[in-house]
């Protein structure tokens, strides 16, 4: 129980004020008081400009797949390389180590990693404990991990053991998306060259430590990417989410502590113990620290999945990476930056947006899974929101009564105002629908589908009212017209 | 005076008790594990001390604050999706579900907060998009939990313009068998119907498919919801969903009286309330008593209403010299019976059967004795060798129906607790599911809602559970709360004392828990416990030798088909007294109208030895008068008044011969056991070989059992949509 | 003198107990009808119900029925047929065998008294079942 307190307060602070763990203050207290910072903190930041990240600091060194992915080129790129000798320095060597880095979940929460996965070091009860990967992708705009699975598996493979490690897990389940069938064969002949090497298995790298990767492939349902209904869903039950508390580090997969990461998460660990926690928190601003692949997708020259340091302007991202908007960046229209959960930004704060967690948290908006949907001024951005609606509605797993009844709700209002079928009070009502579901619910679907709708009320709302005068006006012609 | 004074103060008390009780039962399992320390939080800023592990909602019932909830229910799992229970809680950023979020130290929740009436009228709001405004139509208007709480929690203003541009949803029906009527657009996706059916009822048939705003409650495939508690469902739905079928369109909750009284059907003696209008059974409904059947009720109790208004026996009737019986009035009928009793003497038997009161057996008792005759029997058969039923704990229920749930192994011997007694069997799956009891059958194969292990059906493994050469017997011996549940069909077995003989010598094995009694006794019928506690003799085994002697034989009720007209010598004059046409009045010469269940105040005992009353709803119909007043005015035409003229005085002489015969709702304890087992073990019955076996094995055998349910309509179509869903594929 | 005497009421009275067939039948009379009057006997209808008229009494009450014996005090308005309730009632003078505008045919029926109240009466059957069905018990063969 008081475990379980510990994660609500941590993960309400979490999602208030962007993350804070420490507060700054104490953070400069101790400073001045000249004590060393606890073991586990990040150095601090002392950069001031982000981006450019060379080639030799990416993680995912075949990320476009122009390399051999199986065995032979990951272990050329650096795979498994000392593997035991990292699982030999036992779990509290890596959590420091992840700790250090300042790893932050990258699946869209941004919980910190090593704090997540110390919960799982309290003592056992008979239980085995579990590390569950969620490569259910499926958030519309985000292809990062399955970009991972296809191109580089044995860096979630080595992931896995490191983390499974850290945890104490006796397995890895890795639930993939049932429409990922290339990068689920991909990492399953993964996972059969690592045991086949010695790797997995019993006495995983000869460190003396049994563990086990199983891959389970899920039917496509967008709610198995929460935790929770990911763990239901493994279970051979209905993906809904389950009620919290108790916590998945209480009570998880098969009843046991599990602890669920993202796929980038996990297969950045091995990178981050090879090369040092304090390697990794060089890049980004303090408490956002890494690198992170972003998705760059819409109305750009190139859109592209890149590797890139966190805390990057956004328009240097789009700029350098992806060529730029068409038509130019004048032609920006406004940025969905991490996923289609995220309200959308228009382009006078694109121009000062920067790419991290607290970064977006200040322009209203957030991270996510770092998958920026570019839109310029040729979208009819209203049905492109209405079109995210209709996504959550079809999403929605149907158990709590906001989601169920208020998305579909919001959907329809939605479809109507693209035709600019309303009165303009019913923006007002559209907003605060979108209020008493965000919040209201089991899992964060409905946050997630009430943020784009909230986003565009809060940046758009000229747009709609706009179509609204023009569709009564139209109407009034074609009373005119009949008359 | 002096006796409605004693009743009521019992009463009280008893009720005080229940009480109590109810408090301790409220986390559903009872455990014994030391109390940890409390905790205190606030709630609306009162302070309240709670144990840990307290859900925000049960401590706001602690001091008398109701928050608003659809999907939550105490006797179920926590789902937690209606949302409708969110409170604030200062520092969360966000709402809580109060029904699923345990309580931490110092927590100061607020339920009346603006955040918290914001929540609850959003998620109000959002209940009701969907939800159709057929509110005038429907069966659960004026007791829906959404129509109150929209009442009190809703907002005051409707923005659904959207009602302008596309309709609200609609769903199609699911035929969910003869018991239970869907309107599935008016469901509100609490999903407690699915909860009750996997959990209490222990079918997984129920269940969700779709998603989002499409997700449906239903079976999957079209078949139907056949349990023997599956009426439990409509009591559940907080909306108009699931709604009784029988019931569908025929009264209002607010012009019904509701009356309390006592289910007759089984043994267990449910409490239930019995809805009437206008001098008719309307419906009826189950009415909590934690120690007896909690808020559930089976579905032949709470159906075979309209079994009540069939089949009547509405005047006397007498048989001509044509042969046929002619109705005719209460003094030609009595006339005629007052003239056989007088000349036969002590040549009169009694019978009474499976739905008779304590109180007309008393009378039924003291007039054949002043005729001289003792020949009073019951139609359920008990063995009488060793202390026999002279001490109550050989034939009671002596552990009592609630703790049932506490006990880790329980074996079940010649029984079917599933159809005998649905509510005792929902305890063992209680014991099953949260205490993982391991559960033994010894008797035929049954289709139970609980695993079990299968020990054959021959009587002579118990032999070997005795001396410890099954390994049963290990078992046994290891568990903390055994209990035995020994069946009445078993009891009817001619080496019935032998098999009760080697239950109780197992069951004095085991004497290490105080207040655990180990041999239970499971009877089918209400009037069997009451009958052996005033005296009668059980069985009709017992008045073979005598049935060429008898020339009066007088039935009460007696229609269970256990003897034969042509078993009794052809000049026996047979009459009947009860309230159904059946078995007894087609062979009876004179039938007297007795009054049901909901139509006299009576007492029963049920199988566990607690007296109940059953309160009058409706008066009995046409000529038919209560039971006790018709024996009490024929022994004045034969010449041997019974000096009872009220009901007091008749409990009075109740009270005379078994003093917890008016101890209302009071579970009386019997501490004979050990002595039971050594006299038993005097009289040595050697088992015989053949197999034990029950009469109710499938759902059903379960229906029809007695005579109000034989003449249900109700009840029979259950069993031809039992018989339906055999042949159906799935 | 006589007159005043009040002797001619005696007279009268004599008269009107001789016309009713002596004092046994005009006491008898008297209890059935609570009245003992003299008149022109006017005609018997087919039930035997005697018609009488008697002008010096005031209109209204110059014309009686006397009903036919059998009756005995059970006797009630509608057992008076419909071709004399004109006349009794004072729509006509004619009585019914001296009028001509009365024809006869066949389907006429015969006048039925009013049976209310009686076990012969009209009761319509019943459209609602009742609330409890007895029990029939099955014939032996």
């Amino acid at each position: 129980m008081k475990m379980a307190s510990v994660i609500v307060r941590c993960s309400n602070l979490a999602k208030s004020s962007g993350g804070i763990i420490v507060p700054i203050n104490s953070l400069h207290k101790q400073n001045y008081c000249n004590k060393p910072p606890p073991p586990g903190t990040p150095p601090p930041q002392t950069k001031t400009t982000f981006g450019k990240l060379s080639d030799e600091d990416r993680v995912f060194t075949n990320l476009y797949g122009r390399h051999e992915w199986r065995l032979k080129g990951a272990l050329k790129r650096g795979d498994w390389y000392k593997t035991k000798e990292i699982l030999c320095k036992g779990p509290d060597w890596i959590i420091n180590e992840v700790k250090t880095s300042g790893l932050r979940g990258r699946g869209g929460a941004g919980f910190p990693s090593g704090m997540k996965w110390s919960f799982m070091n309290k003592p056992g009860d008979g239980r085995p404990k579990y590390l569950v990967v969620n490569a259910d992708e499926g958030e519309p705009g985000t292809c990062k991990d399955r970009e991972i699975m296809r191109h580089d598996p044995h860096k979630l493979v080595e992931g896995c053991l490191i983390a499974g490690r850290a945890i104490g897990a006796k397995a890895a389940y890795i639930y993939i998306r049932g429409e990922f069938y290339n990068e689920a064969s991909n990492l399953q002949v993964a996972i059969a060259e690592a045991y086949q090497a010695g790797f997995l298995g019993r006495n995983a790298c000869c460190s003396g430590y049994d563990f086990d990767v199983f891959v389970q492939r899920g039917a496509g349902a967008y709610i198995c990417g929460e935790e929770t209904a990911l763990i239901e869903s493994i279970e051979g039950k209905q993906g809904k989410p389950r009620l919290k508390p108790p916590f998945p580090a209480d009570v998880g997969v098969f009843g046991c502590p599990t602890t669920v990461n993202n796929v980038e998460t996990i297969a950045v660990s091995p990178t981050i113990c090879r090369r040092g926690g304090a390697w990794f928190a060089s890049f980004g601003r303090t408490r956002n620290s890494g690198t992170k692949l972003f998705n760059i997708s819409g109305h750009v020259n190139n859109p592209c999945t890149v590797e890139e340091e966190m805390s990057v302007p956004m328009k240097e991202l789009i700029e350098k990476h992806a060529g730029g908007i068409i038509g130019g960046w004048d032609n920006l229209l406004g940025v969905i930056p991490g996923g289609s959960s995220t309200p959308v930004i228009p382009k006078s704060v694109c121009e000062k947006a920067i790419m991290d967690f607290d970064g977006l948290v200040a322009v209203q908006t957030s991270l996510g899974t770092a998958a920026l949907i570019v839109m310029n001024k040729q979208t009819d951005i209203i049905k492109a929101i209405a079109r995210l609606s209709t996504f959550y509605k079809h999403e929605s797993c149907g158990q709590c009564t906001p989601c169920r009844e208020g998305v579909d709700w919001m959907n329809k209002i939605m479809w109507r105002f693209v035709e600019g079928k309303g009165k303009p009070e019913e923006i007002d009502m559209l907003w605060e629908l979108s209020k008493e579901i965000e919040g209201h619910t089991i899992c964060a679907l409905a946050d997630g589908a009430a943020w784009p709708v909230q986003g565009l009320i809060r940046h758009f709302r000229p747009e709609i009212e706009a179509r609204m005068n023009k569709y009564k006006e139209d109407k009034i012609d074609v009373k005119v017209e009949r008359c | 005076m002096y006796l409605m004074l004693r009743t009521t103060v019992g009463r009280t008390l008893g009720r005080y008790q229940w009480g109590q009780k109810q408090l301790a039962l409220l986390r559903g399992t009872s455990t014994t594990v030391p109390k940890p320390e409390k905790i205190e939080v606030f709630i609306d800023d009162k302070p309240v001390y709670v144990e840990p592990g307290t859900t925000i909602l049960q401590a706001a019932a602690l001091i008398g604050i109701e928050i608003p909830r659809f999907c939550y229910h105490e006797r179920l799992a926590v789902a937690g999706n209606c949302r409708m229970c969110l409170v604030e809680v200062e520092k969360s950023p966000k709402p809580v579900a109060s029904c699923a979020m345990p309580v931490m130290k110092g927590w100061r929740i607020k339920t009346n907060s603006d955040m918290t009436r914001k929540a609850r009228e959003g998620v109000m709001e959002f209940l009701l998009v969907n939800h159709p405004l057929d509110c005038p139509i429907c069966d659960q208007g004026g007791e829906c939990d959404l129509q109150d709480q929209s009442m009190v929690f809703g907002s005051d203003k409707s923005r659904f313009t959207d009602i302008e541009f596309s309709g609200k949803r609609a769903v199609e029906d699911k035929n969910l068998g003869p018991l239970i009527k869907t309107v599935m657009t008016r469901c509100i996706h609490c999903t407690r119907c699915i909860r009750f059916a996997s959990e209490v009822a222990g079918i997984d048939d129920l269940g969700t498919t779709g998603r989002g705003n499409e997700m449906q409650i239903g079976t999957y495939v079209d078949k139907f919801f056949l349990s023997e508690v599956s009426g439990n469902v409509i009591d559940l739905c907080p909306v108009g969903a699931l709604t009784s079928k029988p019931y569908a369109f025929t009264a209002r909750p607010w012009e019904t009286r509701r009356i309390n009284s006592i289910d007759v059907s089984d043994a267990v003696g449910s409490n239930i309330v019995v809805c009437a209008r206008t001098g008719d059974v309307m419906r009826i409904l189950p009415r909590t008593n934690e120690e007896v059947n909690e808020e559930w009720l089976s579905d032949k109790a709470r159906f075979s209403y309209d079994g009540l208004k069939c089949q009547r026996l509405v005047s006397p009737m007498l048989r001509d010299c044509s042969g046929e019986l002619k109705m005719v009035d209460w003094e030609a009928a009595l006339l005629a019976v007052a003239d056989k009793l007088g000349n036969a003497g002590p040549k009169v038997c009694g019978i009474a059967g499976s739905l008779a009161d304590a109180e007309s057996m008393v009378l039924l008792k003291d007039l054949v004795n002043v005729l001289g005759s003792e020949l009073l029997f019951t139609e359920k058969s008990f063995p009488l060798t060793g202390s026999g039923t002279d001490l109550r704990t050989n034939y009671l229920f002596n552990n009592g129906i609630a703790k049932v749930e506490e006990a880790d192994v329980i074996l079940l011997v010649g029984t079917n607790p599933r159809l005998e007694a649905p509510l005792i069997n929902t305890r063992i799956r209680k014991a099953f599911v949260h205490n993982d009891a391991q559960i033994a059958v010894l008797g035929p194969c049954l289709d139970l809602n609980y695993t079990y292990e299968y020990l054959g059906d021959d009587p002579s493994v118990l032999r070997c559970i005795l001396d410890a050469s099954h390994q049963f017997h290990k078992t046994l011996m290891c568990a903390m709360k055994p209990l035995i549940i020994v069946g009445s069909d078993t009891l009817n077995r001619r080496d019935a004392a032998g098999i009760i003989t080697v239950l109780q010598t197992i069951a004095n094995k085991k004497k290490n828990v105080t207040d655990w009694k180990v041999f239970n006794v499971l009877h089918k019928t209400a009037s069997q416990v009451a009958a052996l506690d005033i005296g009668y003799k059980p069985g009709i085994e017992c008045l073979k030798p005598e049935m060429k002697n008898v020339k009066v034989l007088y039935l009460l009720g007696a229609d269970e088909g256990s003897f034969h007209r042509k078993e009794f010598p052809d000049d026996t004059f047979i009459i009947y007294q009860g309230h159904h046409g059946d078995y007894g009045a087609t062979m009876a010469d004179v039938v007297l109208p007795g009054a049901a269940y909901t139509e006299k105040q009576a007492t029963y005992v049920n199988t566990e030895g607690r007296t109940q009353e059953t309160i009058m709803a409706v008066s009995p119909p046409g000529l038919a008068r209560e039971d006790w007043k018709i024996i009490r005015a024929l022994s004045e035409i034969v010449g041997y008044r019974l000096p009872y003229d009220t009901l007091d005085e008749v409990r009075n002489r109740l009270q005379e011969i078994a003093p917890h015969l008016t101890r209302y709702n009071n579970l009386e304890q019997n501490s004979f056991s050990g002595e039971a087992a050594q006299l038993a073990q005097e009289s040595d019955v050697p088992l015989v070989d053949a197999p034990l076996c029950v009469s109710q094995t499938a759902l059903e055998d379960f229906y029809m059992t007695d005579v109000i349910s034989r003449a249900s309509s109700t009840m029979a179509k259950c069993v031809a949509a039992m018989q339906k869903q055999r042949q159906s594929r799935y | 003198m006589a007159k005043f005497l009040g002797l001619d009421k005696l007279a009268k009275l004599v008269q009107i107990v001789k016309d009713n067939g002596g004092v046994k039948a005009s006491l008898y009379k008297l209890y059935r009808f609570d009245d003992l009057r003299t008149g022109k006997l006017v005609g018997v209808d087919k039930y035997g119900n005697k018609y009488y008229e008697n002008p010096t009494f005031f209109f209204g009450r110059s014309r009686w029925v006397e009903y036919a014996d059998y009756y005995g005090m059970d006797y009630d308005g509608s057992q008076i047929p419909a071709e004399w309730f004109g006349w009794m009632h004072y729509k006509t003078d004619l009585p019914p065998m001296e009028d001509p505008s009365r024809p006869k045919y066949k389907w006429m029926l015969d006048h039925v008294e009013n049976l209310s109240g009686t076990p012969e009466q009209y009761v319509p059957y019943s459209t609602t079942p009742s609330k409890i069905k007895a029990w029939v018990p099955p014939k032996r063969t």
